[in-house]
């Protein structure tokens, strides 16, 4: 297992917010979570990466317990995060982001920082052009694949990936996917977490659906689209709005299905 | 006209001083959001520090490196010792902690030094005449070494991977930690930084502006209140306002009257602060070194 | 939530309790000094007493706006010199000047504080010592004020034919206007306005959006505490004969500061216990350094004030009140925990669907127009969050905001209620413009929100969160709070009708724990009561199902229809497009900032522009795209 995780809790001050989370993904899988806002997603992926001390439960790293690392020590050790929002270096150049995104890897091999960049480019070729600019003038697209491209110039191991799909237009949200579809391809773990089921779905080998700080549902995508829980809107939320969405071919069939519904 | 150019001159190897000390501000507020109180008080050190240096026989310039040295220590040790240890930094306790350090460190040189205030040697003794402006050797001193350090420190900045890096924490802390960037080590780096660059403002100004336990006082005001012309979030900023805020201060000296001298540089804040918060050479209030 | 210093505030647990015996105490301390202590002692117990004014206004300053003053003794300084000039120039007697110094110091607070207080955190510190200085200097400048050597000759105060010349006599002279202080800020610490205060603290959007107007009420502690700076000024100059420039010296601003700090500033009585731990030590240091060094001059105590200053703040943030509150603790056994997620749910009232709820007198009739927007717009740098968006809401509907995530709805709703200013656009409520001014104008005008990322006040219990929202529908000011009468039997409604919205949003049994300890969900319900407190005609909901479980979301919406049945008009935003789509009597639909359409859920369901965009298309599905462009206005 590239990452796994068992019996995570974690939260904000004396107030829980994770309770009890179990999560896989092996090498070259992408695992999405999805669930509503407030289901505790993202505090999730904070508590992977050490932003956010875990209470109790394990995580382990390609076999490494990395439990309790700070994000400094995590990214050294092969784990990425690619935050909500993006969060890129505004008055650093595009160029200047990516060079910090390996900042964990400045004494290692010329060469392969030099691989990283080359990969990150050749899947982002639009940031190309913009190496010199100022990362904050970059559109909202732009910057998240810049913040993705970050991320991978750490080498990492496993890419875990807040909202990507957060502002963007359906169809950069459709670039931005097909890219991570390709990195797993090329054998890299991702672990995505979003609103946007219905992205997430068409991409992901796993889906984990989280309420209200736990998983409740997991399985593959194909599965779970029929289950009844999901596509009957059973769990409320975002989710099962989008989800609807998801379990549709054509979008148009799933408007007049939510509208049979009623 | 040639009181004027008199006043100019003195004005800007004055502002050079408050651009130095400024710099620190900007230095550290940026990474870890602290309004280092103490500033001025690494000034008023390292002046202090070189002239007992020079008094127990040693070289000037020996006395001067081991004055930066020394109070670049004393910043690093600050930040060990008070700003690392508190987990959760507010505007309420930064300033508090600051201030208690600044406080320690004033009666600290009271104790060692005495209450006297003394110049340093100038590292050119004399002055010479130009066109009628009388100019001491010290000041060219000044504005040379203030202009060097100031363009190293921004050099810093715009091109070594480490002061990208610490850019990087002023701009995006959370993306920063994430990609590896330890914030400690970030904050202990701008300490470093702010103390030597203190210091040196420190050294540079003792021969002529003299140097007291009380000095770092109204020093670090000063060159908050430029760093704050400036924005606090640009070194070129804090140059600029330095500048600025020495020029202005020595006109009204000149021409108003000296006792209102620093009421000027108050003053100018307040306006500044209620008219243009992001300063007067700010464009945005996004994060800039 | 970041931990800030602990502040004073009510509905705090056992604050009240916690500063009544406070005060009890060093009323106690204070009073039996003069029976056990020597003449010296008991000389620098009046400076502790005159000193203890100032800090306490500080630490009122600090406590209830979180604001730092290192200028309060350019305060001090004003009082301690137009007493000194009233009784010296103008052959004033004593008490009619100190009248007059604290109204000319009032009024110089008011004059300083209006372009001030627009300033925050560090900025306001170091433009309030700039102040100070700038006193110290206009004093050094003034010959009228004796520059340098300042004013001689200020008698000792006459009452009843009575001298005040002993340190004993002065002393008890003062005991009683340090305890009227804090009486005083003590009452005002629990009023409404300190309510308010806190809760600025704590959230200042979600205070000014019940209506707290937080300038105004900075400016009015700003002056109060430079009221109690004033009152200690004039102690001073009688007390020392002679006041010079050094009044309105930073360092004695720092001694104020250090006094605040380590009686701790969430506590009123501590002010006084720090002054005289402080005075105390600067004797003894005065005595003690000058001996340990030989030849040491000057104000060499100041090193114990640096250390003080700085290890109280690592390692005891709340001051010496903290020992005592959590020493309280231990012995009470604290039994508060955080109330886990399983530990079931908010049970609101169930009661069939249309009984109107919170109908009252003047609330617009169903169909009014109450909120027009207009042409709203919002550009970030380059990129247009909100583009030309027009809404309009009647009284006694339910509208709902709704588009993929990022498609501004958020943006719209701080625009609207003024948390952010537009770039262009008019916002107009029940007839008030209020784009681009605050929140609280918003409030005003009948109308509040709830928040997609909690803005709970933390440091408050649910019933104290929920009060705030009656801020608006109560009156007692600074004033009416610090005499405490008449104030109190608006509280006592503030507090019933609170309870009473807590019972009907199934929060009862929560109203007295914190709210941070309550689930995120129920925390939602919270906000939801804390606005419903306010009254509005027009309340604003951003994702108020997040977070709930499938009964409370039933549960809500039931809710919302009835106060829809009372003539409330909501706007909501929300991500669960079903209930949505049940609930809402017209939907907007927003896509990058553009409201592509606008019509009742039926319209909007079979809108092909909103399946389209909405509902997301396949990007290697070209033809729906190009249908989807072409159906986009």
């Amino acid at each position: 297992m590239s990452l796994e995780v068992r019996g995570l809790h974690a939260g904000y001050g004396r107030l829980a917010v994770l309770h009890g989370i179990d999560l896989t993904a092996g090498e070259g899988e992408l695992v999405a979570v999805i669930g509503a806002n407030g289901a505790g997603k993202s505090t999730l992926l904070r508590a992977l990466s050490g932003l956010l001390p875990v209470t109790s439960g394990t995580v382990h790293l390609a076999g490494t317990d990395v439990t309790g690392y700070g994000p400094e020590k995590l990214a050294r050790t092969g784990l990425a995060h690619v935050p909500e929002n993006r969060l890129v270096f505004p008055s650093l150049s595009v160029a200047d982001n990516l060079v910090l995104g390996g900042y964990t890897r400045r004494r290692g091999p010329a060469a392969a920082r030099k691989e990283a960049r080359d990969r990150a480019m050749a899947l982002f070729p639009r940031l190309e052009p913009r190496l010199e600019q100022a990362a904050g003038t970059l559109s909202g697209g732009e910057q998240q694949m810049l913040a993705i491209a970050r991320g991978l110039m750490a080498q990492p191991r496993v890419l875990v990936l807040d909202e990507p799909s957060v502002g963007l237009a359906p169809r950069l949200v459709g670039e931005i996917f097909s890219a991570l579809g390709q990195l797993r391809d090329d054998g890299l773990t991702l672990v995505v977490v979003e609103q946007n089921a219905r992205a997430a779905f068409a991409v992901a080998d796993r889906v984990s659906v989280m309420d209200r700080g736990r998983v409740v549902l997991e399985g593959d995508p194909a599965a779970l689209s029929t289950d009844p829980r999901v596509s009957g809107g059973f769990l409320g939320g975002g989710f099962a709005a989008d989800a609807d969405a998801t379990t549709e071919a054509a979008p148009a069939t799933g408007a007049t299905r939510a509208a049979d519904r009623r | 006209m040639t009181d004027l150019l008199q006043l100019l001159f003195a004005g800007l190897s004055q502002g050079a001083v408050y651009a130095l000390v400024a710099i620190g501000f900007v230095a550290i507020f940026t990474v870890s959001g602290v309004i280092n109180l103490a500033q001025g008080e690494f000034a008023a050190l390292a002046g202090l520090v070189a002239i007992s240096a020079v008094g127990s026989g040693l070289p000037l310039l020996a006395a001067v490196v081991l004055a930066v040295l020394s109070v670049a220590l004393v910043a690093v040790i600050m930040e060990r010792l008070v700003i690392f240890p508190v987990k959760r930094m507010t505007t309420l306790v930064s300033l508090i902690l600051t201030l208690g350090v600044s406080t320690g460190l004033k009666a600290l040189m009271l104790l060692v030094y005495g209450p006297n205030a003394e110049g340093l040697t100038p590292l050119t003794p004399g002055s010479f005449s130009l066109g009628g402006v009388s100019i001491r050797y010290q000041e060219l001193w000044i504005l040379l070494i203030a202009g060097v350090v100031s363009l190293a420190v921004y050099w810093f900045y715009e091109r070594t991977l480490a002061g990208k890096s610490l850019r990087a924490c002023a701009e995006q802390p959370v993306a920063a930690r994430l990609v590896g960037i330890s914030l400690t080590k970030a904050s202990l780096l701008s300490f470093l930084i702010a103390g030597t660059v203190g210091a040196i403002a420190g050294v540079l100004a003792s021969p002529i502006y003299f140097t007291s336990w009380e000095s770092g006082l109204t020093l670090g005001l000063k060159g908050f209140v430029a760093a704050t012309l400036g924005g606090l979030i640009s070194v070129r900023g804090a140059v600029l306002g330095g500048l600025l805020l020495g020029v202005l201060e020595t006109l009204t000296a000149g021409y108003i009257s000296t006792g209102l001298r620093d009421a000027v540089a108050f003053l100018l804040l307040i306006i500044v602060l209620v008219a243009r918060p992001a300063g007067i050479f700010g464009r945005t209030a996004e994060a800039r070194v | 939530m970041t931990r800030r210093l602990p502040r004073i505030g009510a509905h705090r647990r056992r604050s009240r309790r916690g500063d009544v015996i406070g005060i009890a105490v060093v009323a106690l301390l204070m009073l039996a000094l003069p029976l056990v202590a020597s003449s010296s002692v008991i000389n620098v117990g009046v400076y502790a007493l005159i000193y203890a004014l100032a800090a306490l206004g500080l630490s009122l300053l600090m406590g209830l706006a979180g604001q730092v003053s290192l200028g309060q003794a350019g305060f001090f300084a004003i009082g301690a010199y137009t007493q000194a000039v009233l009784v010296t120039r103008y052959e004033w007697s004593g008490l009619p000047a100190s009248v007059l110094a604290v109204a000319v110091t009032m009024t110089a607070a008011l004059l300083v504080g209006l372009p001030l207080l627009r300033l925050r955190g560090h900025y306001l510190a170091l433009a309030t010592l700039g102040f100070g200085i700038i006193v110290t200097v206009l004093a050094t400048e003034s010959d009228f004020l004796g520059a340098t050597s300042g004013i001689f000759g200020i008698t000792k105060p006459e009452l009843n034919n009575r001298t005040y010349n002993s340190p004993t006599e002065y002393y008890l002279l003062l005991v009683p206007v340090v305890l009227l202080g804090l009486w005083l800020a003590r009452n005002i610490v629990e009023s409404r306005i300190g309510r308010a205060l806190g809760a600025v603290n704590d959230s200042e959007v979600a205070a000014e959006s019940l209506g707290v107007d937080t300038f105004r009420l900075r400016v009015q502690v700003f002056v109060l505490s430079a009221a109690y700076a004033s009152v200690a000024g004039t102690a001073f100059a009688h007390w020392l004969g002679v006041i010079n420039p050094n009044a309105a010296n930073f360092p004695l601003s720092v001694k104020f500061l250090l006094m605040a700090v380590l009686g701790g500033v969430g506590s009123v009585y501590g002010a006084v216990v720090g002054a005289f731990a402080v005075e105390g030590l600067d004797d003894g240091l005065r005595r003690l350094i000058p001996e340990l060094l030989p030849g040491a001059v000057g104000e060499v105590q100041l090193i114990g004030f640096g250390i003080l200053l700085t290890t109280i703040m690592i390692f005891l943030p709340g001051g010496l009140h903290q020992l005592w509150t959590g020493a309280r603790r231990r012995m009470a056994g604290d039994t508060s925990a955080p109330v886990p997620e399983d530990e079931g749910e908010a049970r609101l009232e169930p009661v069939a669907d249309d009984v109107p709820l919170l109908a009252r007198e003047g609330r617009p009739a169903p169909g009014t127009p109450l909120l027009e927007v207009r042409g709203l717009t919002k550009r970030f740098g380059g990129v247009t969050a909100v583009d030309d968006f027009d809404l309009t809401v009647a009284a006694g509907e339910i509208v709902a905001l709704i588009g993929p995530n990022g498609a501004g709805k958020t943006t719209a709703f701080n625009m609207i209620s003024g948390a952010v200013p537009p770039t262009a656009g008019e916002v107009t409520m029940a007839g008030t413009r209020v784009e681009g001014r605050k929140p609280h104008v918003f409030a005003r005008a009948g109308a509040t929100r709830t928040f997609q990322n909690l803005q709970i006040f933390a440091s408050a219990t649910v019933l104290g969160n929920v009060m705030v929202g009656r801020h608006l529908r109560s009156r007692s000011g600074m004033l009416g709070a610090a005499l405490v009468l008449p104030a109190r039997r608006e509280e006592r409604a503030v507090e019933e009708s609170a309870r009473e919205l807590l019972e009907l949003l199934g929060l009862g049994e929560d109203a007295d724990r914190l709210a941070v300890d309550l689930p995120f969900g129920r925390q939602r319900l919270v906000e939801i009561a804390r606005a419903l407190a306010l009254d509005p005609d027009l309340l604003l909901l951003d994702e108020p199902m997040a977070g709930l479980s499938g009964t409370e979301r039933r549960e809500l919406a039931r809710l919302l229809r009835r106060l829809r049945a009372g003539g409330m008009a909501i706007v909501l935003v929300e991500h669960d497009v079903e209930a949505v789509l049940a609930l809402a009597d017209r939907v907007a639909v927003l896509e990058d900032g553009v409201r592509i359409a606008l019509g009742t859920p039926d319209e909007v369901r079979h809108d092909p522009a909103v399946i389209a965009a909405y509902l997301g298309v396949e990007p290697e599905d070209e033809a729906a795209t190009a249908a989807a462009e072409a159906g986009t206005p």
